[in-house]
């Protein structure tokens, strides 16, 4: 099985990072160069669509168009206005900060799920709060006042990475595992979201081997698989693109177009082309994968 | 020799700053990030803010401290006006303000250009009534010192000047991290701090308040823990800036007179008391105070 890539942005300074099709064109976090650019399919022009947006990682666009981003350097999730300002989440948990999110997803009922890991890199500023104990999935939430709620969601993993929801948002996807920690294994896991908001019993999808870059972004596919980023140069199977049925069987796995293969998203016309971002900078966009993105709920 | 603080790096002179042990008092615990250390000579108190705590505060000796404000959007520096108002460097809330007498607050400066402005670090002001101020970006990145809006709009980390007439002026766009400010005794001299490049830069001051190019002052290669943040002048022109492992204290000429060496991590000084002898020192957790033998430049 092979799948073009062709390079449509990049490489920049560093890594790229998030992706999120925004309905007319990708949405990519130049995470170093800290701003997110807007790659446009019909004139092929990367323009900023926001500035100064801090070390920001993963973003997802909301139902009233603001984006919801994950700014790893400054240990909070950020939300960018559509009158260009940007707001404040809640970065405490319990009184206490919490780590350096990396992904975020947002879903039909406006609640934010992050990915909250730890990160080797320094955040902003004098280092006087303490990261916390664990490293789990955390929601965002309104109360009643509109004020940001946050939550734990997760108490059994440890380093997510990417958080995703099917498209019924019955199933929540982690990616899991701590490279820079303890070297793995890293999983891929679900957990049935429960009326409450609450999740229920794990269920491991694929654990991969010791020592290998498990998945570090994923999105969904129209039949509800998981399309994700994983592997690198280092060892094992090398960086891939891999596609995971929702029970876990490996329906597809390709080459990724350069070495670790960061975070992905579908966009264009029907969703039809999958679009990747890498450590070296790039984004890369592939039209033949034979997938199509689900349809956000 | 004191743990918490002790002379080292002595040049020749040195000993008329500070020689043999100094005292070392913790005058106010219970504080995250301690900013905005500055002496109200007309009332004898002590003012400093909390950045992380949201607060102001006063201390008055034998009183200890009480809130003055609070929430304050992040306050972080502080200085009296020439009629003895309280100016705020406005970070979080990423504005100047000021305390009225009536108790009131009044904004000074909020937007540059038609942009709002970064983050207000540190405010000075000058014998004619002006005043400056830094603007640097940490009030929309830094964790847990953050407003509520993160987005910087403008291109430049400027240095700015109120004028008497409420207008706003940029004296420089040198910087990164534009942080502590102080005037030389005679006022001739603006001494800008830069946390990122760590140095210190002069600017000479013309008569209507503007500044002439910058030059630089000294760049700190040392590799102990600490930025330049807070800088303060002595009535003899030597020029003090929390840096890496302490205060440290330059001559006029940006040469190295010594460093008051510190177990904690300072943020900003202040002279202050009758004499203007000692020295407050902000700290992450506390704020302290020294003895010195040449009397800092007094506060409005």
């Amino acid at each position: 099985m092979t799948w073009t890539f062709d390079l449509v942005a990049g490489p920049f300074k560093g890594r790229t990072g998030g992706l999120a099709w925004d309905g007319s064109g990708m949405l990519c976090s130049v995470v170093l160069e800290e701003r997110v650019i807007k790659f446009d399919p019909k004139t092929g022009s990367a323009d900023n669509f926001r500035r100064y947006t801090g070390r920001t990682n993963g973003i997802s666009v909301a139902a009233d168009g603001s984006v919801f981003a994950a700014q790893e350097g400054g240990r909070r999730v950020i939300q960018f206005c559509p009158d260009g300002s940007t707001a404040p989440t809640n970065d405490l948990l319990d009184g206490k900060h919490h780590n350096q999110p990396v992904d975020v997803t947002v879903d039909s009922k406006g609640r934010v799920w992050i990915a909250d890991p730890w990160n080797l890199q320094t955040p902003y500023g004098p280092a006087i709060y303490p990261f916390l104990e664990h490293a789990s999935v955390l929601r965002l939430e309104r109360d009643e006042r509109r004020a940001w709620k946050l939550r734990r969601v997760t108490s059994d993993t440890r380093g997510p990475r990417a958080v995703l929801l099917s498209a019924d948002e019955k199933t929540l996807y982690v990616a899991d595992g701590d490279m820079d920690k303890d070297g793995g294994p890293c999983t891929l896991r679900a957990y049935p979201v429960q009326a409450d908001g609450s999740v229920g019993p794990v269920q491991v999808l694929h654990t991969f081997a010791a020592g290998q870059r498990g998945i570090e972004g994923m999105c969904l596919d129209s039949q509800g698989n998981i399309v994700a980023c994983t592997g690198w140069k280092k060892n094992g199977p090398g960086p891939m693109i891999m596609v995971f049925s929702p029970a876990g069987a490996v329906v597809a796995s390709v080459a990724a177009p350069a070495d670790m293969p960061m975070r992905c998203a579908f966009g264009d016309d029907g969703l039809g082309s999958l679009y990747v971002t890498t450590g070296e900078g790039q984004l890369f966009r592939c039209k033949d994968s034979g997938h199509k993105g689900a349809k956000k709920a | 020799m004191s743990e918490d603080i002790s002379i080292d790096l002595a040049a020749p002179g040195s000993e008329r700053v500070a020689e043999g042990e100094l005292p070392f008092e913790t005058i106010a615990t219970g504080v995250v990030f301690g900013e905005g250390p500055v002496w109200d000579k007309r009332n004898k108190i002590f003012y400093f803010s909390d950045i992380c705590g949201n607060t102001i505060y006063k201390w008055t000796p034998g009183v200890g401290k009480e809130v003055v404000l609070t929430p304050t959007d992040k306050a972080n520096g502080m200085c009296f006006d020439l009629e003895g108002r309280l100016l705020v460097a406005g970070w979080g809330g990423r504005t100047v303000w000021r305390f009225e007498k009536d108790g009131s607050l009044k904004t000074l400066a909020s937007h540059y250009q038609g942009k709002k402005i970064n983050s207000p670090n540190d405010i000075v002001v000058r014998n004619d009534g002006q005043i400056y101020f830094t603007d640097s970006p940490g009030g929309m990145l830094n964790v847990g010192m953050v407003g509520h809006d993160l987005q910087k709009y403008l291109d430049i980390q400027g240095v700015y000047r109120i004028a008497n007439d409420g207008t706003l002026h940029l004296v420089t766009d040198d910087f990164v991290y534009p942080n502590g400010l102080c005037f030389s005794p005679d006022e001739k001299v603006l001494y800008v701090n830069c946390s990122r490049e760590r140095v210190i830069r002069a600017y000479d001051v013309n008569e209507d308040g503007s500044c002439g190019p910058g030059r630089l002052f000294y760049k700190y290669t040392h590799p102990d823990h600490g930025n330049p943040d807070g800088l303060k002048c002595d009535v003899e022109g030597n020029v003090y800036c929390t840096g890496p492992g302490g205060v440290w204290v330059h001559k006029p000429d940006g040469s190295v007179l010594l460093r008051l060496k510190l177990k904690g991590h300072a943020t900003n000084i202040g002279f202050g008391d009758d004499d203007w002898c000692s020295l407050y020192i902000t700290m992450i957790g506390s704020v302290t105070r020294t003895r010195l033998k040449i009397p800092g430049v007094a506060a409005r």
